[in-house]
């Protein structure tokens, strides 16, 4: 396991996709709600209407929840664009013919690509957080009070559990050998979280449950409803490693 | 009697009704070079895959170093099918080194491996650039590299001197007799009959999936005995239509 890891790692922190991407989910995302900070004080109804949560209840309480809203949609995006690379890449630049014929099983490959992942993701949501709570600072929010642990502690398990329901995409991409329809993928689960929330089902719908626990504060969401990511990427976990060892190079 | 680097009974694999292999039999010798010649779309490629475990057989058996597909030692094997294993944000040296630790070499012993192979292949001014910056025929040279860094005992090799200048064909003939003379057994594959000749110690020639018959390397002229090969296959199957017609 640790030639694969060690492989893996290597791809991911030398990629500029990867490294382009790590910036827009972390400095984007902090930049994108602490800058719409600037606009609190505005006289204008219809603006202050759709600012939402930054002007009630406003202060760090509404900022992390507008940020949550926004890391639900856009790090989904973020973390399966790379994943859709990792799991797409070697068919698209054939470097798939040398994953056979290893003493290196290709399901270790895989499960070192998912490993590698979930250690990128985690570190990245770490990072938002600490990006978000950095640019609330200094774009006027003052100092961080310490009952926003639990708010912050939600945004980090929002990001993280994005990236869990994001791992479906690696299986497509292995179906489809290609980056594209990984992505394509990302896309159609963003869709059908969206489509989810506004009709109502937000909650049992698996994946717009992080988005819809973290943005209400976690009281529209229960533990249950939460956890059910869980069983959803261990079986794209499992459907993933068993396609990458059954892999065929038939076309 | 050493066991066959690789043996192949019976192998058959069709895309639709012309397109694959079709009960090929090919062994290779620990200590010899066996090559695969034929025209485009004959199966070479396909056969090989076959052979490395990248396609499964409908029919037919394929042992490497005594031992089916399942169980094959694949530390022993080294490849390059179609595309080098090298990732092009990675440097030279990085993309071997990454290779030699796939290929279950000791982390100990990777640096001499590494500063080894970059020298055989005349490798250094490229060691510490990105791979997606050489030039075709080095990337080739790089996946060659990293397809023998480990001493295989089985070396497939599918036209490994597609994009190879001179010296780059010369280099890899070196290496390969090297292996050779170690006793490894090497199938390769190509279009340039001559540069067969130079390195093989048997020859088959396939033809529409199936192997037609061999060449002698040491023949006076050697691609009209290809091509006579080839247009008597082509001939036969013609004129006994129905007899199992697999054209690529």
């Amino acid at each position: 396991m640790i030639p694969a890891l060690v492989t893996e790692w290597s791809k991911l922190a030398r990629a500029t996709l990867v490294r382009t991407t790590t910036a827009l989910l972390v400095i984007g995302i902090a930049l994108m709600c602490s800058s719409m900070l600037l606009a609190v004080n505005t006289t204008d109804a219809g603006l202050a209407a759709k600012l939402g949560p930054l002007i009630d209840p406003g202060g760090w309480e509404g900022y992390l929840a507008t940020a949550a809203q926004v890391t639900a949609a856009a790090a989904l995006l973020g973390f399966g664009v790379v994943l859709s690379w990792m799991f797409g890449r070697e068919f698209t630049d054939g470097a798939i013919t040398g994953l056979f014929a290893l003493p290196i099983r290709r399901s270790t490959i895989a499960l070192a690509k998912l490993t590698v992942y979930a250690v990128w993701c985690a570190g990245s949501s770490v990072a938002l957080l600490a990006a978000l709570l950095l640019a609330g600072v200094i774009f006027g929010l003052g100092p961080i009070p310490l009952d926003l642990v639990p708010a912050a502690a939600r945004q980090v398990g929002l990001a993280v559990l994005t990236g869990a329901i994001a791992v479906p995409v690696a299986w497509v991409a292995t179906l489809a050998r290609s980056i594209i329809a990984g992505i394509g993928a990302v896309i159609g689960i963003l869709v059908a979280a969206q489509v989810a929330v506004i009709s109502g089902a937000g909650g049992w719908f698996t994946l717009s449950a992080p988005g819809l626990w973290a943005a209400s504060g976690g009281a529209d969401v229960s533990g249950i409803q939460l956890l059910l990511v869980l069983p959803l990427a261990a079986l794209a976990v499992v459907l993933t490693t068993v396609s990458w060892q059954r892999l065929e190079l038939n076309r | 009697m050493a066991e066959l680097a690789i043996e192949a009974r019976s192998v058959e694999r069709m895309f639709d009704e012309t397109a694959g292999v079709r009960g090929v039999d090919i062994d290779v010798e620990q200590g010899e070079v066996h090559a695969l010649v034929g025209l485009n779309g004959a199966g070479k490629s396909t056969l090989m895959r076959l052979l490395l475990g990248m396609l499964r057989p409908r029919s037919g058996s394929v042992r490497i170093l005594g031992r089916s597909i399942a169980e094959t030692d694949w530390g022993s094997v080294g490849h390059l099918v179609e595309y080098p294993l090298a990732y092009g944000e990675l440097t030279v040296r990085r993309n071997l080194e990454l290779g030699a630790r796939l290929h279950r070499i000791p982390a100990r012993r990777i640096p001499a491996v590494v500063e080894n192979i970059v020298r055989d292949f005349a490798l250094e001014p490229s060691v510490n650039r990105p791979s997606r910056k050489l030039s075709l025929g080095n990337r080739q040279r790089l996946g060659l590299a990293s397809a023998l860094q480990h001493d295989p005992r089985v070396i497939v090799l599918d036209e490994p001197t597609n994009a190879l200048d001179p010296n780059g064909v010369i280099l890899l003939r070196e290496r390969l007799l090297a292996s050779v003379a170690r006793g490894a057994g090497v199938l390769v594959s190509s279009h340039h009959l001559d540069e067969v000749a130079r390195i093989a110690n048997r020859i088959s020639v396939l033809n529409h999936g199936r192997i037609i018959g061999s060449l002698d390397p040491k023949g006076i002229d050697i691609e009209r005995s290809f091509f006579e090969l080839v247009h008597d296959d082509d001939g036969a199957r013609v004129s006994a239509p129905g007899s199992g017609e697999c054209a690529a």
